[in-house]
């Protein structure tokens, strides 16, 4: 019975989630495919294009990086999705996101655990662009 | 008008997707809950992080900040964890948290799961450990 009742908290935990998540995604998607229908994405990857080519990804990819650092993950595949990146650039930028994402949420939460959340921030945005800078060159290498 | 039925279409697949990885998952998260007195009792310590500290860390590294905030702070707080320690494990957990859904979500659009595990688990532990030995010298 107990464990019926876990079961039953976890799967609409998961559902709420899933409406939070589609909230994000959706109005997201929409919008990378109506910028890219009207050519602004190729405009956008033109002036990002130095900054991302530091970890061998496209320029659009910045949207991506932009998104999931200020607002979460889920933003940042609804974002990837539509670019149809290589499964190489998906693992680079993926690996970025995973270190530093959803920044304003987060934060927060280290500094009611009683810690100096500023070194941990710098710590994520500094460990993200570096670990995107190593991953792609050892991509060269091996 | 095509164009965005496609795109809802796409947009609402990877929804579907997203939603077969997350309920398994909160299921999950609900079950390790109730099994956190078990993980409390360990008495190894490594990087400064001693039993206690296991709680915050293994909640952190398998459900996340966000979903494990209440877990997180209120177990850093309840026990006698240090300030320096309790840096330590939010170090980590900085660099490395939630790593199923994070990673599965990724893969999902195309990315190597191993490589995200193996890259972040290592740079977590090798950074903390780092500081930890720093710090350890300063006094």
């Amino acid at each position: 019975m107990d464990s019926l009742a876990t079961l039953k908290k976890g799967f609409l935990n998961g559902l709420s989630l899933t409406v939070d998540m589609i909230k994000v995604i959706v109005p997201f998607y929409l919008l990378v495919e109506l910028l890219r229908y009207l050519g602004f994405i190729r405009v956008i990857g033109g002036i990002f294009r130095p900054f991302m080519g530091l970890f061998g990804l496209p320029g659009e990819s910045a949207l991506a990086l932009i998104a999931g650092y200020t607002a979460n993950l889920y933003a940042a595949i609804a974002v990837l999705k539509p670019l149809h990146l290589s499964s190489k650039d998906v693992t680079i930028i993926a690996l970025m996101l995973g270190i530093s994402h959803s920044l304003p949420v987060e934060t927060p939460v280290t500094k009611k655990a009683g810690v100096n959340a500023w070194p941990l921030l710098v710590a994520r945005v500094a460990f993200s662009l570096l670990a995107g800078m190593a991953l792609n060159l050892a991509w060269k290498l091996f | 008008m095509e164009t965005l039925l496609a795109s809802l279409k796409g947009a609402f697949f990877l929804c579907g997707q997203l939603f077969l990885i997350i309920v398994p998952l909160t299921i999950l998260y609900e079950f390790l809950k109730t099994k956190q007195a078990a993980i409390g009792a360990h008495r190894r310590s490594f990087a400064g992080i001693s039993g206690n500290g296991l709680i915050p860390l293994l909640t952190g590294v398998i459900i996340g900040l966000t979903y494990g905030a209440g877990v997180i702070i209120h177990s850093i707080r309840s026990t006698d964890i240090t300030k320096r320690e309790a840096f330590l494990i939010l170090l980590y957990l900085s660099i490395c948290h939630a790593v199923i859904e994070d990673t599965l979500i990724f893969v999902v659009i195309g990315a190597n799961g191993v490589i995200l595990l193996v890259a972040r688990f290592s740079l977590a532990t090798l950074l903390t450990y780092l500081v930890y030995k720093t710090r350890h010298l300063k006094r």
